[in-house]
């Protein structure tokens, strides 16, 4: 009897050395596809995957030519020459469109009210957006001048009124008028990547609306 | 007188003789499990020479010699003293419900010396808190237990609500939360997962206050807290329970148990769930996330003969944590041992154990539905002890451990791992040279690989007895040994700032003086502790200019000293009362890496009351707990160390009064109201209570065996 506890002590050991049941856990893609990583040209819909996690960089995406590009605000490199809307960390800026926020919460639900035109639509504003954070145990954060959409920007409320912050997505499909009067929803439904590291933002769009 | 006379005076006589004798009878039981106690004393008050016992059954019978009125007594071992009035004339039978008496129990406590010994009789101060304790005042978790039941202790929350604990000064890494004498493994923020550590099996609780690293090793600086497991005696047993609160707070549980003799045999179930709740006002922390959990304990036993016992267990934990709307926390743990006692004659036995924990965290990704880990921590621990007594003499104790500890965190480079194996020696002598004296002096030595770490605590303890007063005086040697976190952390602090880990960190040590005074007579217990702690090398975070951010390192001394004071009364009518200070003072100075922020006054009182008959019995308690304000100078940069502002956290008070009712033969029902007087915090800070004001509570658990065991009194 004592024997066979030992064993089955020395057993349980040797087979579990760094762990058991690691099976319960699903792994993630050392590098997940970014951009437009969901296209149905038959009814003009799709996701977007981005890593907006570089506090120095905008994200820009078109969606005419399904294109993403970046640039480092910072280091003042240029802008792509198409763009309809860009994302740095949350906040989002387009290029000479105006965005409306709706009240549907679902794609499916802008598919079936189709064209949509109603309501105020809201052009982008001069603003700052944060591109240094490393000085803020200093009382301070870096900031750079940049047009800002704060409409398109309620997509994701971060309230750093408590440590960690809270982040709360509006959940609701915003529609982007463009410069070139065509139209597009969006719809941003999440912040994070499959590991739950924040920065990574997906988001679903119809275009042309 | 002729024979024929004399018979026939005999036979005028006898009515008027069975008219002066009466037979009383009756039963003695447990009050709390209804079962019968054997050998219980019975004697009649007015009658010196009238005493019998209870039998197997628990039964008695007692002849009067008379009519006249008279009080039958009852006496056992451990259990409140019971008399009831037999009015003249009459001969009723009796049933005595007995309750135990804590002050008068001889309980064996295990956690002081790591030998069972008798509670009155360990040179260290050791709170126990029984289960039935808790039962009835109705809390469910250690964390509200710990913080009703002993001063000195406050559970705070910490970044992102994690749980913190300041034990008189000491932090959670510096106090040893022990399961049957098991580490647990896994931590957040310096913090062992308290959830874990539900009381749904558990039997009671020891705490030392003080450090005990000689027989415990790194991290019983400031304590240690070991959670007993409840033993399966009665041959079987089966309770289900739920119990529902305010903000839906759930909790269900189910316990099934047997003893054959040879082999017993436990499981326990419990699921907890609570939404979220909304905090009245501004504050650090606006809204506690809804969670759940689940948790499955199996524990078996088996004794081939009366010198060997096998002992296997497992358990699984659960906690999801509802922290963000697009992905949750989550928190597992896996744990399993084997164990086996050997009593190798009537003054030696060994014991040899193996025991296996992983803590686990995860991302659950509400959209993608993965789950992904992102920490494990794997410990594999053997322990062998053995003791020898020596008469009555003394106890040698010696023991030894292996642990492998594996890390892989999310705080480390590119998520990995790392690896450290520690081993130890230690020894003890527990010496009783005279009946009064109690020496006891121990020393242990410890080896981490990783930190090439060798560190040796030795201990030594007196106790001496006057009468009624005890009179305990001890040195004790605490310290924790750096963990792999804060040797290898390299961690991105949301684009703010890196944490590094230091290798070359020393170990926090600590020298510990106990002075204490009990005294205890009948039902009172009256204890008054000093205490002095000098701690080296406490082991935080500074601001690094050169690496720009925060790096492990080790502090500048500091004194934590104080004042313990605890006063209970027990009466056999079944008023129960207890109060308990704490004065705690941590000497920090200007300039060290951290401020104290531990509140110097804190008190919790108890008062209970309760009785019960045949078929309903009730305990109704009022429990208190006082936290004085604290002042504080903080800094006001984590990078500039010469600026500070002063804060004060306010100071509170939260009563709450339970009443535990007790129904036929198993049924109970709990009805509490929390928070009387509706204490709601002006600002929420981390270190104020989590309350939205007065909640109530309702319980209902079933002792399904009671209805079905032959053994157990109607």
């Amino acid at each position: 009897m004592r024997k066979t506890f030992g064993l089955l002590a020395l057993a349980f050991a040797m087979t579990s050395c760094n762990g058991i049941f690691s099976g319960l856990y699903d792994e993630v893609e050392a590098s997940s596809p970014y951009g437009f990583i969901q296209v149905n040209e038959a009814d003009n819909s799709g996701t977007i995957y981005i890593d907006a996690r570089d506090y120095e960089k905008w994200t820009y995406i078109s969606l005419k030519d399904k294109l993403i590009d970046t640039s480092n605000m910072v280091k003042e490199e240029p802008e792509p020459r198409h763009w309809d809307f860009a994302l740095h960390r949350y906040d989002v800026k387009t290029n000479q469109a105006a965005a409306h926020e709706t009240d549907f919460l679902t794609m499916d639900a802008v598919k079936a009210h189709g064209h949509y035109d109603e309501g105020s639509f809201t052009a982008d504003t001069a603003g700052r957006v944060v591109v240094d954070m490393s000085t803020m145990m200093d009382g301070y954060l870096g900031y750079h001048e940049s047009n800002v959409n704060k409409v398109l920007s309620r997509w994701l409320s971060v309230d750093t009124g408590t440590m960690p912050p809270i982040y709360t997505l509006s959940g609701k499909v915003y529609v982007l008028r463009l410069a070139d009067g065509t139209f597009a929803a969006l719809l941003f439904t999440d912040f994070m990547d499959e590991a739950s590291v924040k920065g990574y933002v997906t988001i679903k769009y119809i275009y042309p609306l | 007188m002729s024979r024929r006379s004399f018979f026939g005076l005999l036979l005028l006589l006898w009515p008027l003789g069975l008219m002066a004798q009466r037979t009383v009878q009756g039963t003695v039981s447990d009050a709390e499990t209804h079962l019968p106690l054997i050998g219980a004393a019975v004697r009649v008050k007015e009658h010196a020479s009238l005493c019998t016992v209870t039998d197997p059954m628990g039964r008695f019978v007692v002849h009067l010699p008379d009519n006249k009125a008279c009080h039958v007594e009852v006496s056992y071992l451990g259990y409140g003293v019971q008399s009831r009035f037999v009015p003249e004339g009459k001969a009723p039978v009796l049933e005595f419900r007995l309750s135990e008496n804590i002050s008068q129990l001889e309980t064996v406590v295990v956690t002081a010396t790591r030998t069972p010994k008798l509670l009155k009789d360990v040179p260290v101060i050791t709170r126990v808190i029984e289960a039935k304790d808790f039962l009835s005042t109705d809390v469910g978790n250690v964390q509200d237990l710990l913080q009703a039941e002993l001063p000195g202790i406050e559970f705070t929350y910490s970044m992102n609500q994690q749980v913190s604990l300041n034990m008189q000064g000491f932090g959670g890494n510096s106090v040893l939360f022990l399961v049957d004498g098991e580490r647990l493994a896994g931590e957040t923020l310096d913090n062992v997962d308290y959830s874990r550590l539900d009381l749904n099996d558990v039997g009671r609780i020891e705490i030392v206050k003080g450090a005990a690293s000689s027989l415990y090793g790194s991290n019983a600086m400031g304590g240690v807290v070991n959670i007993i497991s409840r033993e399966a005696k009665e041959p079987w047993f089966a309770n289900v329970g739920t119990r529902w609160g305010s903000h839906n707070d759930w909790r269900s549980c189910g316990s099934v148990s047997f003893n054959t003799g040879r082999f017993s045999s436990s499981t326990n179930v419990q699921h907890t769930s609570c939404d979220p709740i909304r905090m009245k006002n501004d504050g650090d922390f606006g809204t506690i996330y809804a969670n759940h959990t689940f948790s499955v304990k199996e524990k078996m036993s088996f004794s081939p003969n009366n010198r060997l016992r096998l002992t296997g267990r497992a358990g699984y934990f659960f906690r999801e944590r509802e922290s963000m709307v697009t992905a949750h926390d989550r928190y597992r743990d896996f744990s399993g041992g084997l164990k086996a006692e050997h009593d190798i004659d009537e003054s030696s036995n060994v014991m040899l154990s193996y025991a296996f924990d992983q803590y686990d965290k995860s991302n659950y990704a509400l959209q993608s539905g993965l789950d992904v880990r992102s920490y494990s921590n794997v410990q594999h621990t053997l322990r062998t002890l053995y003791n020898h007594s020596f008469g009555t003499k003394g106890i040698l104790t010696v023991g030894g451990d292996f642990m492998r500890d594996y890390l892989m965190s999310y705080q480390f480079s590119d998520g990995g791992a790392h690896l450290q194996h520690t081993a130890d020696g230690f020894a003890q002598f527990d010496w009783t040279p005279v009946k009064k004296l109690n020496v006891i002096s121990a020393i242990r030595y410890d080896f981490y690989s990783q930190a090439k770490l060798h560190h040796v605590s030795p201990k030594l303890g007196l106790m001496y007895k006057m009468g009624k007063m005890s009179l305990r005086a001890s040195y004790a040697d605490g310290f924790r040994a750096p963990t792999l976190k804060e040797m290898y952390m390299s961690f991105d602090m949301a684009n703010i700032f890196m944490i590094y880990g230091n290798p070359d960190l020393s170990p926090e040590t600590s020298h510990n003086f106990n002075l204490a005074a009990e005294y205890n007579k009948g039902a009172y217990n009256v204890t008054l502790m000093g205490f002095y702690n000098r701690v080296s090398d406490r082991i935080t975070t500074v601001w690094s200019q050169a690496m720009n951010g925060m790096v492990y390192d080790n502090m500048q001394p500091l004194t934590i000293s104080g004042i313990d004071f605890n006063a209970s009364a027990r009466w056999d009518c079944g008023l129960k009362m207890r109060l308990s200070y704490v004065f705690t003072h941590e000497n920090l100075h200007e300039g060290d890496l951290h401020t104290s922020s531990t509140r110097p006054h804190t008190a919790t009182a108890r008062i209970e009351y309760g009785k019960n008959w045949k078929n309903y019995g009730f305990n109704v308690a009022l429990t208190g707990r006082a936290l004085s304000a604290v002042t504080c100078d903080e800094y006001t940069s984590l990078t500039d160390l010469s600026q500070t502002q002063r804060v004060t956290y306010p100071g509170y008070m939260i009563w709450k009064m339970s009443l535990l009712q007790q129904v036929g033969r198993g049924l109970n029902l709990t009805t509490t109201v929390d928070n009387l007087f509706n204490y709601v915090p002006e600002y929420y800070y981390n270190n104020s209570p989590a309350t939205t004001g007065t909640t109530v509570a309702l319980g209902l658990s079933v002792d399904i065996d009671k209805y079905f065991r032959k053994d157990i009194k109607k």
